[in-house]
């Protein structure tokens, strides 16, 4: 097959892979999901001829740069003007303690958010993208060992801010019974 | 109480057999792009693909100065917010719209931008620094653009500024300069903005991917993508005039002078925690420039009051 060809076939396999993997990083703004997916191809499309035997971790990795070109200039900026504006939701939110209220694992979602950002990707890429060491090397651009550390280290922290925060969702667990 | 990662796996917005972005055929969207890509065989891009690459350039800006792993002290200071003449006057801006409006539709629309802009590089973990930039982007007749960066701070002409690798470089330095192929994209903000004030509003809606109204913070956020892609005629000004006269919240302050030194009333707009000022030609109503400032202390990103988030001020 030409480079065109297993391009194509690797479009048709992993385009919602790709699409789920964008839309987890965006926060619920569904609506962009598709216009950096298109970014994420159009930039694969050109470097297709580097297109490994397993695209998916690759597309991820390029996803992972489209994403960050994406929002970090503008979206850096807009995060914080929206996180300032949302003050009163936020806290709002740290008062509300029926789990009813909360989208469910929400606390483990903030637990992640209180992480890097590099270790909320190595977390991420292993726990939704479901990726080994191997393809999380690949995803992440550096060595099986460099990415093996990284998620062992991340894993730790995140277990440290879950401990944190376990008071409120022990009890909420014990009140589901 | 389950591991980690398991409580994280649990934790999936998008699972994969969830109701959105599930395993299946292409939908139409996506075969049109798959065939796009395939029938050009040349380096064509998408649409959203050239605003991508102009955001690309400031975000390799900013990934270069928040992984550069210095501990960087601000080598040059912060610009200081405007300042509002004391002894100024303020215009209302629907007063302005209606100059605005009787203005000779001279000069015309031209496709590309001419911006300075001093943008912070806020990191995580080391002190924000301002990173002062010339922008202009010029299209051609067969529909490429090319797209010049400049370091460059015109209130310290000749005087080294930050610049991409959180280095001192010489005043005027090329940062980046780059053309691109002709794109075929015909929706905004890449199709050419009206000068009806409702189908501006429609259209800035639409530059920013945003559904429903915009609001007052959104618009000025809309304004800013715009006059980062085209440089407005008087009537599209005057259209853009009477749809910042109409939104809420826009309170006028007086008369200020702007970083390239050009004389314009001030109009802000307060969010929690930021203050935008926005700033326009008192004879013609176009818009020269926006500021974003800090109202408060952001501990976690090392500013202060008072601290200049972003500031754009857009030439001819």
């Amino acid at each position: 097959m030409s480079n065109d060809e297993i391009f194509a076939a690797a479009y048709r396999e992993h385009y919602w892979a790709v699409s789920r993997y964008v839309a987890r990083r965006l926060d619920g703004r569904t609506d962009e999901v598709e216009e950096v997916v298109a970014e994420v191809f159009t930039v694969a499309w050109r470097r297709r001829a580097d297109l490994p035997a397993t695209p998916l971790p690759w597309l991820y990795g390029v996803a992972r740069n489209c994403l960050a070109n994406a929002v970090r200039g503008y979206g850096r900026r807009r995060r914080l003007v929206d996180r300032l504006g949302n003050d009163e939701t936020a806290r709002g939110r740290q008062i509300v303690d029926s789990p009813d209220a909360e989208t469910p694992g929400a606390w483990v979602h903030e637990a992640l958010a209180r992480l890097s950002a590099k270790d909320q990707e190595v977390l991420r890429l292993t726990a939704w993208e479901e990726l080994g060491v191997d393809d999380l090397a690949v995803a992440l651009g550096c060595g099986t060992r460099a990415a093996s550390m990284r998620l062992h280290r991340a894993r730790r922290r995140l277990r440290a801010e879950i401990d944190r925060i376990r008071p409120t969702t022990a009890s909420k667990e014990r009140s589901h019974g | 109480m389950a591991d980690e990662l398991e409580l994280l796996r649990r934790a999936n917005p998008v699972p994969v057999d969830g109701p959105h972005f599930g395993d299946g055929p292409l939908d139409h969207h996506a075969e049109r792009q798959l065939n796009r890509l395939m029938g050009q065989r040349t380096s064509r891009r998408p649409r959203l693909a050239w605003g991508l690459a102009a955001t690309a350039v400031v975000a390799a800006i900013v990934s270069a100065l928040l992984f550069t792993g210095q501990t960087t002290a601000p080598a040059l200071a912060a610009p200081r917010p405007l300042v509002v003449r004391a002894d100024s006057t303020s215009v209302p801006l629907k007063t302005l719209a209606e100059r605005a409006q009787a203005v000779d539709g001279v000069p015309g629309l031209r496709r590309g931008t001419h911006v300075q802009s001093w943008s912070l590089g806020m990191s995580d973990d080391k002190p924000p620094i301002t990173l002062p930039e010339e922008r202009v982007v010029r299209w051609n007749a067969d529909g490429s653009h090319s797209e010049l960066v400049v370091a460059t701070d015109p209130r310290h002409p000749g005087r080294p500024v930050l610049s991409g690798d959180g280095e001192l470089v010489d005043d005027g330095q090329v940062l980046s300069r780059q053309t691109y192929p002709p794109s075929w994209s015909d929706a905004p903000p890449q199709s050419p903005p009206p000068s009806e004030p409702a189908r501006l509003r429609a259209y800035l809606r639409e530059a920013t991917y945003t559904r429903t109204e915009l609001n007052t913070g959104e618009l000025l956020d809309a304004v800013e993508v715009l006059l980062d892609h085209w440089t407005l005629g008087d009537r599209q000004s005057a259209a853009l005039a009477r749809v910042l006269a109409d939104a809420e919240g826009l309170r006028p302050v007086g008369q200020v002078t702007d970083r390239l030194g050009r004389r314009g009333q001030a109009y802000v707009y307060d969010r929690s925690g930021t203050r935008t000022m926005l700033i326009m030609d008192p004879a013609t109503g176009a818009v020269l420039g926006l500021e974003t400032t800090f109202t408060r202390a952001e501990s976690e990103y090392g500013v202060k009051a008072g601290d200049v988030m972003s500031y754009s001020a857009w030439m001819r």
